[in-house]
């Protein structure tokens, strides 16, 4: 019995591990290898063992520093903007009484667009003869080169990051917000709570560990930078708009110089880990995870602690946002 | 009296929100209004309301589209895109869902670590792999082949996780009475599993297919004949041909953003059950 269910099990994970082993395994194996060569792909005889050589290399090497830099300009104008925009969005449709369901339509819409439709929508919306110039000139303000200069090109792309991610985190919250129990504000009205009393002592403290997760989510997001530069402004002007993720690509893809692409891809995964670490840390580990995940989709999890006392709300509020949607 | 300004706030609330939403929107409308204008009346247009404003419907009001479904591989893009996700759709529920069951029901070795393996491995972003990759892709001679484009993309960690953990709720005894039958495991995965899971699969269709949809980096590198093209990366050559006209860009990206819609429209409760459990997953 014990052969067979190993001779079964292995048959049924063996197609996955076979593909797991060459897509995932190997790839990481060879990523961490080469960081440590200058493997260049067209010439592979010629591969050294260089050591800590290469790490120190890109951190010297202007192009790498300066992409680092924008990844992290991106990062920090993406980052507060999409996560405050979207609960403000979601709350304002929460305690609005009106119209809920065309509003998350409505800014959910550019959720759905693809990296590359909405980057050659905003290619014309910003052309400097374009809607948003003509726009602006009604209102007295000159022509902008937006995504033309170098110093307004990476904020022009963060902008419209925002513009078309926003409804994705609003709905995050929508859920949330749906899950806090009015008796909570009841409890606030009678003690006389003003409205921003009530959100600070309630709602935040409920939607912490949300926060936590839209906040990391939106920022490994802004970190992976790659689409809306490759097809609206190649990297530039004076690749003003050149990110980690497409230096990678090009060094790797472009000059086949593999190893120094998989010293950058090293430092760029142990950013994403180390964030995601923290999350898992800040919003109590992924137990928790397990069991509300098979919640969702409406399934009971025998035992395997799942007993815990918040998680029959958690059931409810997918359902919820489910159903309003 | 607390209720009557609680609801002229409500309103005042509700009426900034609309305001704000034709805001936010204003990029989408002008694509829409537009995409059925020739370029002189979109930039004769440019200064005024008429922006926002279709034209009347009339001789030449799908002129743009006919001329990206006539003249251009559009629909060919369109075509190989729909198959690709077709092949992924059906190779990753196979691959992805045995896996998932394996780990969900059949004791076999070292299991748990296998599931340990899986969960840490939802953690490394793709941006990690895809050079090699394509190194791998290039090495064994399938660049700018549907199987070289199909392989690297069917296994998917995060389906086999959230597949497992529907499977290991199913009960046991329907496995046992199959088993009084003579029903094989195989034929039980494929007649009674699945069957019993609809919600997951068509959840993990949904997604592939959005993946599929709307992915750029690896088909951009794969492909480079054009006949071969994803519709993303056939948009991309669409628009940079200098003979494109602005008209007819946006009347592309349109045409790209339906199928989208249409999936949207018909999923929308697998879908947001899937970004808010995502949500509530790891919060």
């Amino acid at each position: 019995m014990k052969r067979k269910n190993s001779i079964m099990g292995m048959a049924f994970f063996g197609p996955a591990l076979v593909l797991m082993t060459l897509f995932l395994f190997l790839p990481m194996v060879l990523t961490f290898g080469f960081s440590f060569t200058d493997y260049f792909a067209l010439n592979p005889e010629l591969t050294r063992f260089v050591g800590l050589g290469n790490y120190i290399s890109i951190f010297k090497d202007e192009l790498f520093v300066q992409s680092f830099l924008n990844t992290v300009r991106f990062v920090l104008i993406i980052v507060p903007l999409q996560c405050g925009g979207a609960l403000l969005l979601a709350m304002a449709i929460h305690h609005g009484a009106h119209c809920k369901k065309y509003f998350k339509v409505a800014f959910f819409v550019p959720v759905v667009m693809s990296l590359a439709v909405v980057s050659t929508l905003w290619m014309q919306i910003y052309s400097p003869e374009g809607i948003l110039n003509t726009l602006l000139g009604h209102l007295g303000i000159n022509a902008q080169p937006f995504i033309h200069s170098a110093r307004q090109a990476l904020p022009s792309i963060a902008v419209m990051s925002v513009w078309q991610g926003v409804g994705y985190q609003m709905i995050i919250f929508l859920g949330g917000l749906q899950n806090i129990s009015p008796a909570l504000y009841e409890a606030a009205e009678m003690d006389h709570a003003t409205g921003w009393q009530k959100f600070k002592d309630i709602t935040l403290p409920e939607l912490k560990p949300l926060c936590v997760f839209v906040f990391i989510t939106v920022t490994i997001g802004a970190f992976r930078m790659l689409v809306q530069p490759m097809v609206m402004t190649g990297g530039g002007p004076d690749h003003s708009t050149y990110t980690i993720v497409y230096d990678i690509y090009e060094t790797g893809t472009v000059n086949w110089e593999m190893g120094l692409a998989s010293t950058m891809a090293i430092v760029f995964t142990v950013f994403v880990v180390v964030l995601t670490i923290i999350q898992n840390v800040l919003t109590g580990g992924g137990e928790k995870g397990a069991s509300t995940e098979s919640r969702s989709f409406g399934f009971r999890r025998k035992g395997a602690g799942s007993g815990r006392p918040g998680s029959e709300k958690e059931e409810s509020h997918a359902d919820e946002t489910t159903k309003t949607m | 009296m607390r209720t009557k300004q609680q609801r002229l706030c409500n309103r005042i609330l509700v009426a900034a929100m609309l305001v704000l939403s034709l805001f936010f929107l204003f990029p989408v409308i002008w694509m829409l209004a537009n995409s059925f204008k020739p370029d002189g009346a979109i930039t004769a247009d440019m200064n005024s309301i008429a922006a926002f404003i279709p034209p009347l419907p009339g001789r030449g009001f799908f002129a743009n589209y006919t001329a990206i479904l006539t003249s251009t591989g559009f629909v060919r893009y369109m075509a190989n895109t729909l198959f690709y996700a077709a092949v992924l759709i059906l190779l990753g529920i196979v691959v992805n869902g045995l896996a998932g069951y394996a780990l969900a029901k059949i004791p076999f070795p070292f299991r748990e670590q296998w599931l340990l393996v899986i969960m840490m491995l939802l953690i490394v972003p793709t941006e990690t792999v895809i050079t090699i990759h394509f190194l791998i892709i290039a090495k064994a001679g399938l660049l700018n082949t549907v199987v070289g484009y199909i392989l690297p993309m069917i296994v998917n960690p995060f389906n086999i996780f959230l597949f497992r953990q529907v499977f290991v709720n199913l009960p046991d005894d329907v496995y046992e009475a199959a088993q009084l039958d003579y029903c094989g495991p195989v034929k039980y995965f494929f007649t009674m599993v699945l069957p019993m899971s609809k919600t997951v699969v068509a959840t993990v269709s949904v997604f592939t297919f959005l993946n599929v949809w709307n992915d750029y980096l690896w088909p951009s590198l794969v492909f480079t004949s054009s006949d071969l093209l994803t519709a993303q990366i056939g948009l991309n050559s669409i628009t940079s041909n200098d003979n494109t006209t602005m008209g007819q860009t946006l009347a592309v990206i349109t045409l790209v953003t339906i199928p989208v819609i249409i999936i949207y429209s018909l999923f929308s409760r697998q879908i947001v059950e899937g970004v808010t459990s995502t949500g509530s997953k790891e919060g």
